[in-house]
């Protein structure tokens, strides 16, 4: 079958424009690596695979970047389009999947490497947030391949892993994911993203914090006539290991609650248009959660409330160009609403706020597992050790992942953010989604700066302003 | 032992008898009303005949501090004044800075009421060793600095002291006269300076030097250092009100179609004549230096002069943004010496700049279309732009002569008299304030709601966040968000008020370092979600005193039919409120509030909040 075409439809091409642009802010493509390819109806309703061209900079797109091909047979376009042509057809013709994607997943690439002699057989990626772990599952597929770019091996390999699982990487490599849309796809790759970035980040606090919790040990073993610690071997991280066993043991103990599966369904839907600066809002906020990274793409939760109903964005980090649904619910609890937008409902139920937005802030996700060196538990609270942060904030409560709602408002009402471990970041308004957006965002670089004092072996407890300590 | 930050007294003057009571501050009354406003309206609500004449002896003043009066917290010197207002017939309230809210603090008192009426003028004088009703003979007539400088100057043992007083448009009984301290500080809205002329009262003076306790001294700091750090963030705290005051928002109201035009017929003055009322330009041409109330770090305030080849002519504090809005373009007057000059006269003698602004546009537009008759002027030929003329009518109105007679009952019953009551821009017979309700949904439904009638501050100064909100900015055109967000723009204000805290501090930040800082002094826990709770109440307290006194929500709690019927381009579309769009969200104000849909606080909903509901069904 010939090519059909190389200028594409205009709405197909704004698909793939924006969620390529997207990819490249999200920092998981290079300027040419990945692909996207998705089974599509054209205007004659014939259905083919569109995808994008080989060497294409997916971050900048032109229509004749997008490949027009045939799902049952190859022709000439097979050539111009993405070197992994071959996976892709493979993976739409699973059941279900009408999009797949492939992309330069730096941060779980680094977060899944080792340093065991080739050919190997790497071990499954464990995530230890919440969003990686319901939405990926609790073991993500590590395949090594000795040609690990659009080989026939991996034509082979890889759809089968996703026959099982919604993501799989590609050891040194990326990732590939299936999904219903392009946007579930892109979704998907963000999450593990996410995972990878997350579980770096515990690494390294771990790694950091672990000389000191050796030292202070040393003491009471001495005491004890225990023998002392042995040194660990480098790549190892047995506390690491030790909680992601835990969590998989599990998981609702260490986990909010599981999120509301990703729907497909309500893309482009907006309730209020009449309301036009409040949609501008919406859209600036989320925006802002995703370009600044405060939650991964299409997830966490923002509302504006209204006196009879609420305006909900329930996939709130949101480039411009992609967008998300908007949607009007009534404020009284409803049969099938989920978790999540239950708890919107209740924070207002119980206070005067007027905006809420729950954000996975990575930085936050991760850094609400330190255990300070002597100690058992992890922090219980965040104390800002920058000087803006620490007069915005005095502290921000970190709260247990089974924290009962009525403290998690509490805690909104006294301090306007506070993380809870294993479940993101709820940050509270009483006017505006601005103001409200301002906390994670705050949060973020509060963390960095104590994520950098912890890598560099600063004692944050003599940082932390005393005046802090006491609230 | 009193509760740290309050003394625990409260003193009962009445004047008709000359009877002077210290009672008791309830531990109760502290923890649901906190103080300032809170705690007045508690205490008038308990006393006040909802139907007594304003300007009759049963109306009762209550003047209340707060518990972070007298610490170091930025901005806390306020006093709050609760009346029944004679302009209104509603609930009276106002707040004052300058140095009187402190003054009196350190008299050993959390409150003053005052009831009756004296059979000549007299001044209360409050001094720790003791407190007496005195002649005031000698100050009848005097205008505000004048009365000030006698009381101040003939203190008991020549201590320092502070005196709140009126001037002669409070004796002449003029609806929307003030009370003033420290010269320019004004308790300004709503007629207090009448319900003080209507009792003989020309003044207070206070002195002492009793201090508060800090339960928490190390907290204290800790939230004191945040709050004064966030001050110093900010740029509108940090520099626009030290640079501009409040006037610099002239220029800003005008960029959004804010600024009232013609007594409200539009809202877009021409730019470079408003050039000329700006605060740049008072900057320019007439700051002599920013000033403060007491050890206030924003210094928001002007001390300016008129000046010719370098002499003074005269000079005072002033005008503020609403002086500008309302004297200026609100009259389409852009002559800032005039404006100035008037300004400076209101202050002296003791007129609200607001109302008296409001209610000669009115006139204007009333003469303008013929329907302000030539004896109802006092031969003086109105008109829109006449800037000569607002010196003359400000001392007409404070004396109630000529024409002034008529300025002097404000716009509604001015209006009503020519039989326009439509052109009165206000609500509840408040006059409106700078702000075009048209050009913010938010705001409009600010003044419909507010319990004293316009009033931007006690409605919630939505207008305020279009100008400056920064990450507070909220829409200005939505009728879904306005309810919630003005139902907690006024708890805010609340709780400002019953802190006794200045509420340019809401610019820099919310609730959450004032919860800290009076939980660190009182030594109880004020969480932020507590204070809510308090400002909650206090809203249904004085909705419910409104109702008692007659208010009819839909009758006059509605902006004039102006407002639908006339629309002012904004962000490039036509923009109007329809009085079903009124009606709707008054509706779904109330109902935010917890209260039905009449606006009436239903009696599960006046018990869940404490509030004593025998007074209410009486």
């Amino acid at each position: 079958m010939a090519r059909q075409k190389w200028s594409a439809d205009e709405d197909i091409f704004k698909l793939f424009h924006s969620i390529g642009h997207a990819s490249l802010l999200s920092d998981i493509q290079d300027s040419h690596s990945g692909n996207m390819a998705m089974r599509w109806k054209n205007a004659q309703g014939k259905e083919v695979i569109v995808i994008t061209a080989t060497g294409s900079q997916k971050g900048d797109l032109e229509p004749r970047d997008l490949c027009y091909l045939s799902p049952v047979e190859i022709d000439s376009g097979y050539y111009q389009a993405s070197s992994e042509t071959d996976i892709h057809v493979k993976i739409l013709s699973l059941p279900g999947a009408q999009a797949s994607m492939h992309a330069h997943v730096k941060e779980l690439v680094m977060a899944t490497l080792d340093d065991q002699p080739a050919p190997k057989t790497p071990p499954p990626f464990i995530p230890v947030d919440p969003l990686a772990f319901y939405h990926l599952g609790p073991e993500i597929p590590v395949d090594w391949f000795a040609v690990p770019s659009g080989s026939p091996e991996m034509a082979k390999t890889i759809p089968a892993r996703l026959k099982d699982h919604p993501l799989t990487v590609i050891y040194g490599h990326g990732a590939m994911t299936r999904g219903r849309t392009l946007k579930e796809t892109f979704f998907n790759l963000c999450l593990a993203s996410n995972a990878g970035y997350i579980v770096r980040l515990i690494e390294r606090q771990i790694r950091s914090t672990r000389v000191k919790r050796h030292a202070l040990k040393t003491p009471e073993k001495q005491e004890k006539n225990l023998p002392p610690e042995a040194p660990l071997p480098v790549g190892q991280c047995p506390e690491l290991e030790d909680l992601r066993s835990k969590m998989k043991a599990a998981p609702e103990s260490y986990f909010h609650f599981c999120p509301a599966p990703y729907n497909p369904d309500i893309e482009n839907r907006c309730d209020f248009p009449e309301e036009e600066e409040i949609i501008k809002e919406f859209r600036r906020a989320g925006n802002r959660l995703f370009e600044s990274r405060l939650s991964p793409f299409h997830t966490g939760s923002m509302s504006v409330r209204g006196v009879d109903y609420l305006f909900y964005a329930p996939q709130a980090s949101m480039p411009y160009e992609v967008g998300a649904p908007l949607l009007k619910l009534p404020l009284a609890p409803e049969p099938g609403d989920d978790v999540e937008l239950l708890l919107h409902k209740k924070i207002y139920a119980e206070s005067d706020f007027q905006t809420l937005i729950h954000a996975y802030v990575p930085e936050a996700e991760a850094h609400a597992h330190l255990i300070y060196p002597g100690e058992e538990a992890p922090i219980e609270k965040i104390i800002p050790v920058d000087a803006e942060g620490s007069f915005m904030y005095l502290v921000i409560p970190v709260l247990p992942p089974k924290v009962a709602e009525d403290q998690l408002i509490t805690s909104l009402s006294d301090y306007k953010v506070a993380v809870v471990r294993g479940g993101g970041v709820w940050a509270a308004g009483g006017l505006s989604l601005s103001e409200a957006l301002h906390h994670p965002s705050s949060l973020r670089e509060i963390c960095l700066y104590r994520l950098a004092a912890v890598e560099r072996g600063l004692d944050l407890r003599k940082m932390e302003p005393e005046k802090a300590k006491k609230w | 032992m009193a509760i740290p930050g309050y003394h625990g007294r409260v003193l009962d003057i009445d004047l008709s008898t000359g009877n002077i009571k210290s009672g008791a501050l309830t531990p109760e009354d502290i923890l649901l009303y906190l103080g300032g406003r809170g705690l007045a309206t508690k205490l008038f609500f308990d006393r006040m005949e909802p139907a007594a004449d304003p300007l009759g002896p049963d109306n009762v003043i209550i003047i209340a501090s707060s518990p972070l009066v007298g610490s170091q917290a930025p901005t806390a010197i306020w006093g709050y004044m609760v009346f029944k207002s004679p302009l209104t017939g509603y609930l009276g309230g106002c707040n004052l800075g300058g140095n009187w809210g402190r003054a009196f603090k350190a008299s050993g008192y959390d409150a003053i009421i005052i009831n009756g009426c004296a059979r000549q003028p007299v001044f209360i004088d409050l001094s720790p060793e003791k407190i007496e009703i005195r002649h005031a003979s000698h100050l009848r007539g005097k205008n505000i600095s004048e009365s000030i400088n006698l009381l101040t100057s003939q203190s008991p043992g020549s201590r320092p002291c502070q005196a709140l007083v009126i001037g002669p448009a409070g004796e002449n009984l003029v609806k929307y006269a003030t009370v003033a301290s420290d010269k320019y500080s004004l308790y300004n809205r709503g007629g207090s300076g009448a319900v003080f002329g209507s009792k003989n009262l020309k003044g207070i003076r206070v002195c002492g030097e009793e201090k508060i306790r800090i339960s928490d001294k190390a907290r204290y700091q800790a939230s004191l250092d945040q709050a004064n750090y966030l001050l110093k963030q900010s740029p509108i705290t940090r520099r626009l009100m030290r640079e501009l005051g409040t006037a610099g928002f002239v220029l800003l109201a005008r960029h959004l179609n804010m600024l009232p035009h013609r007594n409200f017929l539009d809202a877009e003055p021409d730019v470079e004549k408003v050039k000329a009322i700006s605060g740049e330009a008072i900057a320019r041409c007439y700051l002599e230096k920013a000033d403060s109330c007491y050890e206030c770090p924003i210094a928001c305030l002007r001390q300016t002069a008129i000046k010719t080849n370098d002499a003074c002519l005269r000079c005072g504090q002033g005008p503020e943004y609403e002086t500008v809005a309302m004297m200026g373009s609100a009259c389409d007057i852009y002559d800032l010496d005039c404006i100035i000059r008037a300004s400076y006269l209101a202050g002296e003698l003791g007129l609200d700049a607001v109302s008296f602004g409001g209610t000669v546009a009115c006139a204007m537009e009333l003469a303008e279309k013929g329907y302000l008759t030539s004896g109802q002027s006092g031969d003086l030929e109105l008109k829109f732009g006449r800037s000569e003329l607002l010196e003359k009518l400000v001392e007409l109105t404070a004396y109630r002569r000529g024409s002034g007679h008529l300025l002097a009952e404000g716009s509604y019953r001015l209006a009503s008299a020519c039989g326009h009551p439509e052109l009165a821009m206000q609500v509840k017979k408040l006059e409106i304030p700078g702000y075009d309700p048209r050009a913010s949904y938010a705001q409009a439904l600010g003044y419909m709601t507010s319990p004293t009638g316009a009033c931007h501050r006690r409605g919630g100064y939505a207008a305020s966040l279009s100008l400056l909100g920064g990450n507070k900015g909220i829409p200005r055109f939505s009728l879904f968000q306005s309810p919630i967000t003005i139902r907690n723009l006024q708890n805010t204000g609340i709780i400002q008020d019953s802190l006794g805290v200045c509420y340019v501090t809401g610019f820099a930040f919310g609730v959450e370092p004032w919860s800290r800082i009076v939980s660190s002094i009182t030594g109880y826990d004020f969480s932020a979600a507590r204070l809510e709770e308090i400002a909650n109440r206090v809203a249904s307290l004085e909705r419910l005193f409104n109702l008692q006194a007659g208010l009819n929500p839909e009758e006059e709690g509605l902006l004039p039919s102006r407002f639908a019927e006339i629309p002012i381009m904004s962000e490039g579309k036509p923009r109007a409120i329809s009085r079903e769009n009124m009606l709707q969200m008054c509706r779904d104000y109330y109902r935010a509030r917890g209260w039905n849909g009449n606006g009436r606080p239903g009696d599960s909903y006046l018990k869940a909040m404490k509030v004593e509901p025998k007074k209410a069904e009486s």
